[in-house]
């Protein structure tokens, strides 16, 4: 049993304001994942759980227990570093059973539990190398498995993956979940890549400037975000995003910008009228042939197999994006309608956050 | 016709070559010429056309030096004075090389001991834990740019009346003070090497604060510490103005015993300085060939990717 509770926790260096009030609860068992942009505070939460850093005020709890001036160690905790960190001056096996040797286990069992971690996170065929002649891959398991072996209750992970090339990433984000289901540990994961946060968390919790922006599974992040910041954060490719104005028409609400005038149906007629952001997931996007007088264009089409994207080119910086099933047949240029299912249909007012029907 | 990238930088190579052996020659040519001098006979260390390599070679300057052995003959081709047949007349019982060598031992060894060790863990404290702010870092360093001179005056009456002067003690205590800013800041700059992460990957794995500087940063910093232990020693080794000046004739280093080779007559009396010179290096070779090994890496240190 082993449960981490964050209450009024906040962290300031000099007058900048890391983490300003945090409020969270992390249940046993739990594979919880803070994500954010850099400079979010999901870093300084971490380090501050682990004891490297005191918070400025607030409380962090471990099972029940304050633990704020507890030292790192006596914490029960493991925690896996981006650089992985290991002893370059020790070999694999060393830098394995070093936690053991610090608890002052036995010869035998250290030698037992050794084999045993490095059966599990396959690197059995390392133990004897140096870390300088091992890949970033073989790197990080050997980091997982230096902190497995001492068996805390909870895995601090901060950004673990990230400085791994994109297929290592797969591999290793597989095989953190396979970890997790195997230990039933409680698993805390720092990273700023949505992808690794959708696939790895059983909770997401979304960070911004210090504080806890949005919390839940990742499909209700991803299906319900509730603001501009995290609508554009999660999904790949991104939400297309587009600034324009609510305006009243006839006896509905219209969105208008110089490129799109979506009519909004009756469920946004509490839409207040002025600035905002019109939002749809490029799945969501009905890409329709059409004669020639339309004067929307296909930009671009990227097909990727299964899927097939269409790029159209707007005024601001990024384009709008479509995406459309990879046995569809588009060709640059041609013109096409787009229609954008209400149901679907994300509204920002002017400070970002979400308009709810 | 342009040149292909090759032999752009075949030419470069080249001319980096060239550049270093020209320097090489420059560095290396002192040595050879006191090697070179200790093992002439006494006409040759002024003659001219100078004897770049003596067909006459002679262990006699040794011998006198280090051996208090002063017998001149004619085989020798020694240049000796017709009436004596004395070649020089400086008072032979000043001279204790011995002595000299002994002390200097004693006094830069003791002395560079304690400023590597008290400037490693100020050091680790400055990077760790910010104990002495960076501004208060460069004053510290700005403390070794003052003339050693100008010190001399107070700290002479100063050792006069605390009975330091002239005493083993007094010169190990200079030295150490004087050597601990560029101690601090050599080892600070090796422990600056070492990720912080890695100590607290150390510390989350149980270990305490001592364990962790003793197991995980010592070993990675232990090159750079011979490294700076080998600098300093050097720079108290040859020290000079210090310890002539604070010495009366009881604690004698090896730098002042060579100043006392001059003759009355004929000047400087090239050839022992020559032997003396070879000795007082030997031992600094014997010293970096003993840490060979951690040298390579405690001077590139910080330019390897670890």
């Amino acid at each position: 049993m082993s449960r981490i509770e964050l209450t009024d926790l906040r962290k300031e260096f000099g007058s900048v304001v890391a983490v300003k009030d945090l409020n969270l609860t992390i249940e046993d068992g739990e594979f919880i994942v803070l994500v954010g942009p850099s400079g979010c505070g999901k870093t300084t939460t971490l380090r501050m759980i682990a004891g490297f850093e005191d918070p400025t005020a607030g409380e962090i709890k471990l099972d029940g227990t304050v633990v704020n001036d507890l030292e790192p160690r006596d914490r029960d905790l493991g925690m896996v570093f981006q650089s992985h960190a290991l002893f370059p001056h020790k070999n694999v096996a060393d830098n394995i059973v070093f936690g053991l040797r610090m608890k002052n286990v036995g010869k035998e069992e250290q030698l037992q539990k050794l084999h045993e971690v490095s059966d599990l996170v396959r690197i059995s065929h390392l133990l004897t190398k140096m870390p300088a002649q091992c890949s970033g891959g073989e790197s990080q398991r050997i980091a997982l498995a230096r902190t497995l072996v001492t068996e805390p209750s909870n895995f601090l992970l901060d950004e673990p993956l990230s400085s791994l090339d994109a297929k290592l990433r797969r591999e290793l984000r597989a095989e953190c979940d396979r970890l997790h289901a195997e230990l039933q540990k409680t698993f805390v994961y720092v990273t700023h890549d949505q992808e690794e946060a959708m696939t790895l968390a059983d909770r997401i919790v979304v960070m911004d400037q210090g504080v806890i922006v949005q919390m839940g599974s990742p499909i209700d992040i991803y299906s319900d975000p509730v603001s501009y910041f995290v609508a554009d954060f999660f999904g790949n490719p991104a939400m297309n995003l587009i600034p324009g104005e609510f305006v009243k028409n006839g006896s509905g609400i219209e969105f208008k910008s110089d490129q799109f005038n979506v009519p909004l149906n009756e469920k946004f007629s509490s839409v207040p009228i002025g600035s905002g952001t019109f939002g749809i997931r490029p799945e969501n996007v009905q890409v329709v042939s059409s004669n020639s007088d339309s004067n929307r264009k296909i930009g671009l089409v990227e097909p990727l197999g299964k899927d097939t994207l269409l790029y159209f080119e707007t005024d601001s910086d990024r384009p709008f994006v479509a995406v459309v099933d990879g046995t569809e047949n588009h060709t640059a240029g041609s013109p096409v309608e787009l229609n954008f299912p209400q149901e679907n249909i994300f509204l920002f007012d002017s400070n970002g956050d979400r308009i709810r029907a | 016709m342009a040149m292909t990238m090759s032999q752009k930088r075949n030419t470069f190579s080249a001319f980096r070559y060239f550049i270093l052996t020209i320097w090489l020659l420059i560095v290396a040519f002192p040595m050879f010429w006191m090697v070179g001098t200790s093992f002439k006979p006494d006409k040759e260390w002024f003659a001219w056309p100078p004897v770049y390599i003596t067909e006459n070679a002679t262990v006699r300057n040794y011998l006198i030096v280090w051996a208090n052995i002063n017998e001149y003959t004619k085989a020798d081709g020694a240049h000796i004075d017709e009436k004596t047949g004395e070649l020089s007349q400086y008072t032979q019982s000043l001279q204790r090389p011995w002595v000299a060598l002994r002390n200097s031992t004693i006094i830069a060894g003791i002395a560079t001991t304690l400023a590597v060790l008290f400037g490693g863990v100020l050091a680790y404290g400055v990077s760790r834990h910010n104990i002495i702010s960076e501004g208060k870092m460069f004053q510290l360093l700005m403390l070794r740019m003052v003339p050693p001179i100008v010190l001399i005056a107070p700290i002479s009456l100063w050792y006069r009346q605390i009975g330091l002067l002239d005493t083993i003690t007094g010169l190990v205590l200079l030295y150490f003070l004087t050597s601990l800013p560029y101690a601090v800041w050599m080892a600070k700059s090796f422990i600056d090497e070492v990720p912080r992460e890695m100590e607290q990957a150390a510390e989350i794995l149980g270990a305490s604060r001592w364990r962790t500087i003793w197991e995980i940063v010592l070993p990675l910093v232990r090159s750079g510490l011979v490294a700076t232990f080998l600098f300093i020693l050097i720079l108290t080794w040859s020290e000079y103005l210090l310890a002539l000046l604070l010495s009366k004739s009881e604690v004698l280093t090896l730098p002042v015993e060579l100043s006392k080779y001059q003759g009355s007559t004929e000047g400087r009396v090239y050839g022992r300085q020559a032997a003396l010179s070879v000795g007082i290096t030997i031992p600094l070779i014997f010293v970096g060939l003993i840490i060979r090994k951690h040298l390579a890496r405690g001077f590139s240190f910080g330019m390897v990717r670890r």
